[in-house]
């Protein structure tokens, strides 16, 4: 099956597997290092990022960042709230060292917070501000981490795998730790950039919970900090991203001898759901009766109401083609459960985050090699919207699961109905709802029907 | 050729304010040299206007500061990508432009039915800065970007916003554009928005102004007598255009709307119109002095139609300059007679809110434009604002705000650009029943009193959205009073949710507690 011939598209369209994207690009659908730190942190509860950037990064990202995140306002250390040294001209002249320093020590006096990550941006990159030395000036006053994550350095995705790098370099301690059994951390799920985020931890969490599994999901819990503190003590890290997380968990299993299992995306529906739990199941010594008899009760319900909506699939859109516009995790989870719990066709998939080209190969296999259909997408590594949209131009497809960027034109530009499931996300405010497990699967089906659905 | 002096008052402000335009150099000069501005205050409002007489203002650094905005990123992204036949470019690293991210859903929201036309198709690019470009330089980038631009949508503007990064590096935009644009029919508009150049957001604003100026606005081929210039903020809505336009439309005239949602030709022909006329003066200024100043456009900076009787004086401002003094009184009196009886009904029910006999008091987080139009306008309702916050103070509104000091008394004016936590601490300190808040600022909204937004966004068509004339002027009165009658979200939220900051901080009552004097 894994011939190099199935890697390209039957098409003949150009995967865009070796192209990273460096040059000019239209709306690309990701923001900047900076950006990536900055969510990450706010998806800390008691986490609060110190901004040493022009005054603007801040602001900007509550729109680029929150608010594309599902329209999340900023909270109590986001958007206008985060600490920032607002540097000018005169700190690119004179630096901007004091200005942070101050600026650190007054965010620790008057912030109800306890995990203060400085994130540079562009500015003291550029002028040359040893940013290290200040922060260890601090080091003994209270839990804080330098990231250094100017835009010009990588997106924001990417800004997730440096955040992990700063926290496991600084802050994790050196010596191993007893490790506790049947304990896990969940890695993988970027804060705001997937913009289902929360929902989809919890969910996590949920499932891994009721098999008997401690889990630790690190964001959206009270006392944040604690649960960083104890990534160290679990039995194994599990990481749902062909790239995000990956090389935290890497990095773990070097620290502490920690194991990991990867997955290539977030569990969607029944299918993926009982893959990842018996996999999880397995590797933690799980009874195979627990986990089975788990996924039969929730088989059980699921199926039942995946009957209800049949008449209307049948009668109103069944076998329908999709196009998918979206990061790697959701774009490879969607792909499978609409073509192999719904019975649609993929007709174009498009990966718009960006990932590195290590992985690109493995992301395609991933689709390519697990469709119950005998049709084969175009997979396509595309990051700027102009040709994403070009791409989209006279195919078949009758539904599209993309960014809301889309949303607005989706029926006059395609006649598709619209589904927003990747970042950005302004036209849905996003909070408890998910797409993962068994719950979020028949979330999906909704999404879909509820678009066409009307009297039979 | 009408050459205006727009100021009603007459006032010796023209000589003060030197003329501005410069229009050989890249772009304006900031905000804090032209116009002594500031984001650093708290205290009496006369005091403040004292110090401003006497060249006292100054922007000393503060200690713990916040992320208030940069001169990019304080919505000059977010007006530029709305023009409909122009594409933007950032030339920046990748995050500067994500903001802008929402750039086809903007008007989406409103139907077609109210006017909005569905034809237009504006983009955006980014350079996507790299750290080699940083080291070697990004011209490449930038051309590449420009030509992407016109093949993709031969658009009748190039917009250029710069960054930090291209500040910093040292690149040489206009040399780019010099060459470039011989192979491009767009017209390519550089505007000069690095956020390390100013302290001052606002500086934003005239450097977008610079730039339409010098690369946009044709020299006039023949005058319109009918046409107004009106420069649309965000923070008016689709509703507020439409009672702009209805009103204007009773005197036979016409409006151009720019720059949010225009096309490139409305920007050609400001220099034709027969007016300038402010919706927020400390966003017009530039723009109005620079018409005035090229092309003898005259302009008015105050008032801005907020309120009956801000209203009232913008049309007969208008109506002067278009030959309408007749007309104007006319439509001043049928629109009087149609909606003071609504307006009188709200201040009835304010005067029922009444405890002890004293007025509503209302903390308002405003931009200076709007903090000296929208005063008198709660005068109007029967509301009391002991206290209001500002954006921004320079030195171009100084008559206005005394006006306002001498006719409603002295009250406590703080000025910062959302910093979040000096407006807690006001906020809690001064425990007003109303605050008005931009939410953007953070916590502060987060009350056990009464708390609703400031303004609406362009986005909302819904005519209970309204705040522009006479008809906004009702309808956000009677917006004021529904959140007197449920605070339930926000007084949940705060018994609920923990506090921004540490208790200390909200017992002390000095927002500037992190001012560092020594500078």
């Amino acid at each position: 099956m894994s011939s190099k011939n199935t890697i390209e598209n039957q098409s003949g369209i150009d995967t865009g597997i070796n192209k990273f994207e460096k040059e000019s690009v239209e709306a690309p659908r990701y923001s900047c290092a900076l950006a990536g730190v900055y969510g990450t942190t706010l998806g800390i509860r008691g986490g609060i990022p110190i901004l040493h950037s022009g005054a603007g990064c801040g602001v900007g990202q509550l729109f680029g960042t929150l608010y594309a995140g599902g329209e999340s306002a900023g909270g109590n250390e986001g958007g206008t709230s985060t600490p920032c040294s607002c540097l000018v001209e005169e700190h690119v002249i004179l630096g901007g060292e004091e200005k942070l320093r101050n600026l650190i020590e007054s965010t620790i006096e008057i912030a109800n917070d306890e995990l203060f990550v400085v994130t540079s941006g562009c500015v003291p990159s550029l002028i040359g501000d040893d940013v290290d030395q200040v922060v260890d000036e601090f080091r003994d006053q209270a839990a804080i981490i330098h990231v250094n994550a100017p835009g010009f350095k990588a997106n924001s995705s990417e800004g997730y795998n440096l955040f992990w790098d700063a926290i496991i370099d600084q802050l994790l301690p050196d010596e191993y730790l007893e490790s506790e059994e049947k304990t896990v951390n969940i890695f993988g799920v970027v804060p705001y950039n997937h913009v289902y985020w929360k929902g989809d931890l919890l969910t996590i969490k949920t499932l891994l919970e009721s098999i008997g599994i401690k889990t630790n999901i690190i964001f959206t819990e009270k006392n944040g900090l604690d649960h960083i503190k104890k990534i160290p003590q679990a039995e194994y890290n599990i990481v749902v991203n062909p790239w995000l997380g990956v090389r935290a968990v890497e990095k773990l299993e070097e620290k502490y001898g920690t194991p990991f299992i990867k997955f290539p995306n977030v569990p969607v529906g029944a299918k993926q759901t009982a893959e990842f739990l018996r996999i999880v199941g397995e590797k933690l010594s799980i009874p195979s009766e627990t986990v089975e008899n788990y996924i039969a009760e929730k088989e059980d319900w699921y199926y039942r109401l995946m009957e209800y909506p049949g008449d209307a699939i049948i009668l109103v859109r069944p076998n329908s083609f999709y196009a998918v516009a979206a990061e790697s995790s959701y774009a490879i989870a969607f792909t499978k459960f609409l073509a192999n719990e719904l019975g649609y066709l993929p007709d174009i998939i498009q990966i718009t985050d960006n990932p590195p080209i290590e992985v690109r190969e493995e992301i395609i296999r991933e689709i390519r090699d697990n469709l119950d259909t005998v049709v084969q997408p175009d997979i396509i590594f595309e990051a700027d919207t102009y040709k994403i949209r070009k791409n989209l131009e006279n195919r078949p497809f009758l539904f599209l699961f993309s960014s809301s960027i889309e949303a607005p034109t989706s029926i006059e530009d395609y006649n598709a109905l619209h589904i927003p499931i990747s970042y950005p996300i302004y036209n849905r405010s996003v909070l408890a709802k998910h797409y993962s497990g068994y719950d979020g699967g028949l979330t999906v089906v909704e999404d879909v029907v509820s678009g066409f659905v009307g009297p039979l | 050729m009408v050459h205006g002096n727009g100021h009603h008052r007459g006032s010796c402000r023209k000589n003060k304010i030197k003329r501005i335009l410069d229009l050989d150099k890249d772009t304006c000069p900031n905000r804090e040299q032209r116009a002594n501005g500031t984001n650093v205050y708290y205290g009496k409002a006369s005091q403040l206007l004292q110090d401003a007489k006497e060249g006292n203002i100054n922007i000393p650094d503060r200690k713990f500061q916040q992320s208030g905005g940069c001169v990019l990123n304080f919505y000059l992204s977010n007006r530029v990508t709305t023009i409909r036949d122009a594409v933007t470019i950032f030339n920046a690293p990748v995050g500067c432009s994500a903001g802008s991210l929402g750039y086809r859903e903007l008007y989406r929201g409103v139907p077609e039915a109210l006017g909005r036309t569905n034809e237009y198709n504006n983009a955006w690019l980014t350079t996507n800065l790299q750290q080699e470009d940083v080291i070697y330089g990004a011209s490449e980038k930038l051309r590449d970007a420009i030509l992407k631009a016109e093949e993709r949508y031969h658009p009748q503007a190039i917009f250029i916003l710069t960054s930090c990064t291209t500040g910093i590096i040292g690149e040489d935009i206009e040399g780019t554009v010099d060459e470039v644009q011989a192979e491009v029919n767009a017209k390519i508009v550089p505007i000069h928005c690095e956020g390390i150049r100013s302290r001052l957001v606002q500086t934003g604003y005239d450097a977008f102004w610079h730039a339409i100026l010098k690369y946009l606005v044709k020299e006039p081929e023949k005058k319109q007598d009918d046409l107004v210039n009106v420069a649309s903020m965000l923070s008016y809505t689709w509703q507020d255009r439409l009672e702009i336009k209805r009103l204007l439309g009773k005197l036979g005239l016409r409006v151009n709307f720019i720059p949010e949602f225009a096309t490139v030709s409305d920007f050609e022909q400001l220099s034709e119109a027969a007016v300038t006329a402010p919706i927020c003066p400390t966003y017009t200024d530039y723009l109005s002095r620079g018409l005035e100043q090229k092309y003898g456009v005259p302009y008015f900076l105050y008032p801005s139609p907020v309120g009956f009787s801000s209203t009232d004086e913008w049309l007969r401002n208008i109506a002067k300059y278009t030959g309408k003094e007749d007309e104007v009184e006319k439509l001043i009196e049928e629109e009087h007679k149609i909606w003071e009886p609504k307006l009188n009904a709200i201040k009835q029910e304010f005067v029922s809110l009444r405890k002890n006999g004293e007025k509503p008091t209302v903390l308002g987080s405003l931009g200076q434009g709007r903090l000296v139009s929208q005063m008198p306008y709660f005068d109007e309702l029967g509301l009391a604002t002991p206290a209001a916050m500002a954006q921004d103070f320079d030195d171009l509104l100084i008559d206005e705000l005394e006006e306002i000091v001498e006719k409603s008394g002295d009250f406590q004016l703080m000025v910062n650009t959302f910093q979040a936590a000096e407006q807690a601490n006001v906020t809690t300190n001064l425990d007003p029943d109303l605050t008005l808040t931009c939410p953007f600022q953070g916590g502060t909204w987060e009350r056990d009193n009464n708390v609703t937004r400031i303004h609406s966004l362009r986005g909302d068509p819904e005519p209970t959205s309204a705040q522009a004339g006479y008809a906004g002027a009702v309808a956000f009165g009677n917006f004021l009073l529904h959140a007197f009658k449920n605070r339930s979200y926000h007084k949940t939220l705060s018994e609920k949710t923990e506090k921004s900051y540490k208790d200390w901080w909200y017992e002390q009552d000095n927002p500037l507690y992190y001012l560092n004097e020594s500078k």
